[in-house]
């Protein structure tokens, strides 16, 4: 079921991880490693902790109990290799900035107090903002932008941190097709280039097209795996209880897949 | 009475007034930086809060200052009493609002009476003792810079400086504070200690204005400046520089005209000059001051009636409504019986290509296209990324003819 992963290459491992949101249990003993230069995607009905995944490794939300590792190494607060994209709807879309102030802020944690922003951070900021098509809009307000655009506004910036593991929330959700094609070109090319990618994904049909390597999450580990061995109607009908019908899930797997036990 | 204000504006009424007046620059420009900030973060309430907690302490210190010495004015010890008292009120502010059900606005009001009225409290109780410098205290409340030592005005226009500064230092983390907490931790923004430290500054802030605009108006002079900045910006670092230089402008203006006079309320005045510049910003800021926006819904009006009008030229409609043939006839898109130019079958080609990309448009993604519906009108060039309109143009589906 689960790959042996080594962590030692791994940017992101997450060994033990439990979170409660008072008395309830949104984690329990999560262990997953992130598959270093791939696509993997978090999937699991509502409530299966899948956001909080995200935060917990990053340490916004506080665990019970559990270890973050980078490559074997405890991970750094805060963790400037990875870019975080969160859930379009927690930013207040009135704030006075345009899409440039906001892909600079993704500079921010890099400048000391002292080192003013300069034109090589600006042109950075624009050659972003031109990797996801939205160069023409860098001083359009923010508040201005259609749902597909602000979330490539927050894609800019994270690509601004030169990251090496992109960690999104949802980033399909609501987008046009032709970002949802900018999302998936901009993700084959990060990883072209060495990066991985772990992203809280939506679309159970869409997952064997977009990515390699999947989570399926339901306040524990479902299933965790290439998205060819893991993504098998058994574990869809556990992570989702017993939720889909059997046309559901002929919908999203393979033929084969969907009569296999 | 108008020369003695220009002495002061000037800087030439005497070395005392000179210092208030910087003093009251420097505050004024603290005041307004720390107010955007708070503003941004949606806690402005909590300002009033802070400000009304300082009286309890500020009663209490001069109190004990008057039985130490006889007479209660001794400005470190007051503004050290006031910032105890307010920063307790902070505390219980945050401990109301987070083991209880209630609001933060509600611990807010709770706290700011509570506070209040004990504060009050004490000053009916000051004034029953035998001690001097009583009447001063009512400066504390609305502010009265005149019979200010000069050693006072040191303190408080230093401590304004080192405001100034800590924001300067501040000002990054705070704006990723207030714009995106989620993203601010990623980038390095310890949030709790981000926070600790605007309530902190916002808390000296006030304190260091009670002498000045006393504490009923300090909230005031840190929400105006912010709320009038906002009208000539949409952009975080020029709204804090904006504000500040506001906020300064307006310590200045009322300080200095409040030195005309022995009994003008300092506070009064530094309140009513930041609301004269935020009535001048709301009517005229351009692009969007209220006569700047009464100007663009004329525009608007008029592409509204050239927009239709060229549709109905492309259809081959005819025109009917006076307003558009004048507008059409203006732009010189139709001459004067009527009949489209070249120019105007040019545009009406182009009105009518966009028409159908932006019909295909709300077709194809409707959510999309109700979020972008003010601006209907725009070129769609301006309005959405050249990929996707490349793709629009692609899957277009072919024109029906017309019957």
């Amino acid at each position: 079921m689960s790959g042996a992963q080594d962590p030692a290459d791994s940017p992101l491992a997450i060994q033990g991880l439990t979170v409660s949101y008072g008395e309830r249990l949104a984690l329990l003993g999560v262990d997953f490693v992130t598959p270093p230069g791939q696509l993997s995607a978090i999937v699991g009905p509502n409530g299966a902790g899948k956001s909080t995944l995200l935060k917990a490794a990053l340490g916004i939300q506080p665990r019970v109990a559990g270890d973050l590792l980078v490559r074997g190494r405890p991970l750094p607060r805060p963790p400037r290799h990875i870019a975080y994209v969160p859930q379009r709807s927690s930013i207040d879309w009135d704030f006075p900035a345009t899409a440039l102030d906001v892909v600079l802020m993704g500079l921010y944690g890099g400048l000391r107090w002292w080192q003013p922003t300069r034109h090589r951070h600006r042109h950075w900021a624009r050659e972003c903002l031109a990797r996801v098509g939205m160069e023409a809009f860098a001083e359009r307000q923010i508040g201005r932008l259609s749902g597909g655009q602000q979330q490539r506004i927050f894609l800019a910036r994270a690509l601004a941190q030169e990251a090496e593991l992109l960690l999104l929330d949802e980033p399909f959700a609501g987008v046009d097709a032709a970002t949802e094609r900018a999302i998936v070109e901009l993700f084959r090319t990060f990883k072209a280039q060495g990066g991985s990618v772990l992203c809280v994904h939506h679309d159970l049909a869409t997952l064997g097209d977009y990515f390699d390597h999947l989570l399926l999450l339901d306040v524990e580990v479902v299933a965790d795996g290439p998205v060819a061995e893991a993504f098998t109607a058994a574990n869809l009908q556990q992570a989702y209880g017993g939720r889909l019908t059997a046309a559901q899930l002929a919908r999203l797997l393979p033929v084969s897949e969907a009569s296999r036990p | 009475m108008m020369e003695a204000w220009l002495a002061a504006l000037t800087f030439s009424a005497g070395y005392n007034t000179r210092l208030v007046t910087l003093g009251s620059l420097l505050l004024g420009a603290a005041a307004g930086m720390v107010g955007s900030h708070v503003l941004l973060r949606k806690r402005a309430l909590i300002s009033d809060a802070v400000s009304h907690a300082t009286l309890p302490g500020l009663a209490a210190a001069f109190i004990l200052i008057a039985l130490m010495q006889g007479d209660g004015r001794w400005l470190p010890g007051l503004l050290l009493g006031a910032a105890a008292s307010a920063a307790l009120g902070l505390v219980a502010v945050q401990a109301m609002s987070r083991h209880t059900r209630l609001g933060e606005d509600s611990a807010i009001g709770a706290v700011l009476s509570v506070f209040f009225g004990l504060g009050v409290v004490l000053l009916t109780v000051i004034q029953a003792m035998p001690v001097g410098g009583q009447a001063g205290l009512s400066g504390y409340l609305v502010g009265a810079t005149a019979g200010m030592l000069a050693s006072e005005a040191w303190l408080i226009g230093g401590m304004a400086l080192g405001l100034l500064v800590a924001l300067i230092i501040l000002h990054r983390p705070l704006l990723l504070l207030c714009f995106d907490p989620e993203h601010a931790w990623t980038q390095g923004v310890h949030l709790q200690r981000a926070d600790a430290w605007l309530l902190g500054l916002l808390l000296a802030v006030t304190v260091v204005g009670l002498r000045i605009t006393g504490l009923i108006l300090i909230v005031a002079l840190t929400i105006i400046p912010p709320v009038t900045a906002r009208f000539w910006t949409d952009r975080p670092h020029a709204l804090v520089m904006i504000a500040a230089a506001t906020g300064a402008l307006a310590g200045y203006l009322g300080v200095t005209l409040s030195s005309v006079h022995p009994r003008l309320p300092t506070g009064a005045l530094v309140v009513l000059a930041a609301f004269v510049l935020f009535l001048v910003s709301l009517l005229a800021a351009p692009r969007r001051g209220l006569l700047a926006r009464l100007i663009d819904r004329y525009r608007f009006v008029q592409r509204v009636h050239c927009r239709q009008g060229l549709l109905a030229l492309a259809r081959d409609e005819a025109i009917f409504d006076p307003t558009t043939l004048r507008i059409l006839h203006r732009l010189g898109h139709i001459r004067r019986d009527g009949l489209a130019t070249a120019q105007g079958r040019a545009a009406a080609r182009d009105a009518h290509h966009e028409e159908r990309l932006w019909t295909y448009y709300r077709h194809a993604y409707p959510e999309e296209a109700a979020r972008l519906g003010t601006h209907r009108l725009d070129p769609i060039s301006r309005l959405l990324p050249p990929d996707l309109i490349d793709e629009l143009e692609r899957r277009l589906p072919p024109e029906k003819p017309h019957e």
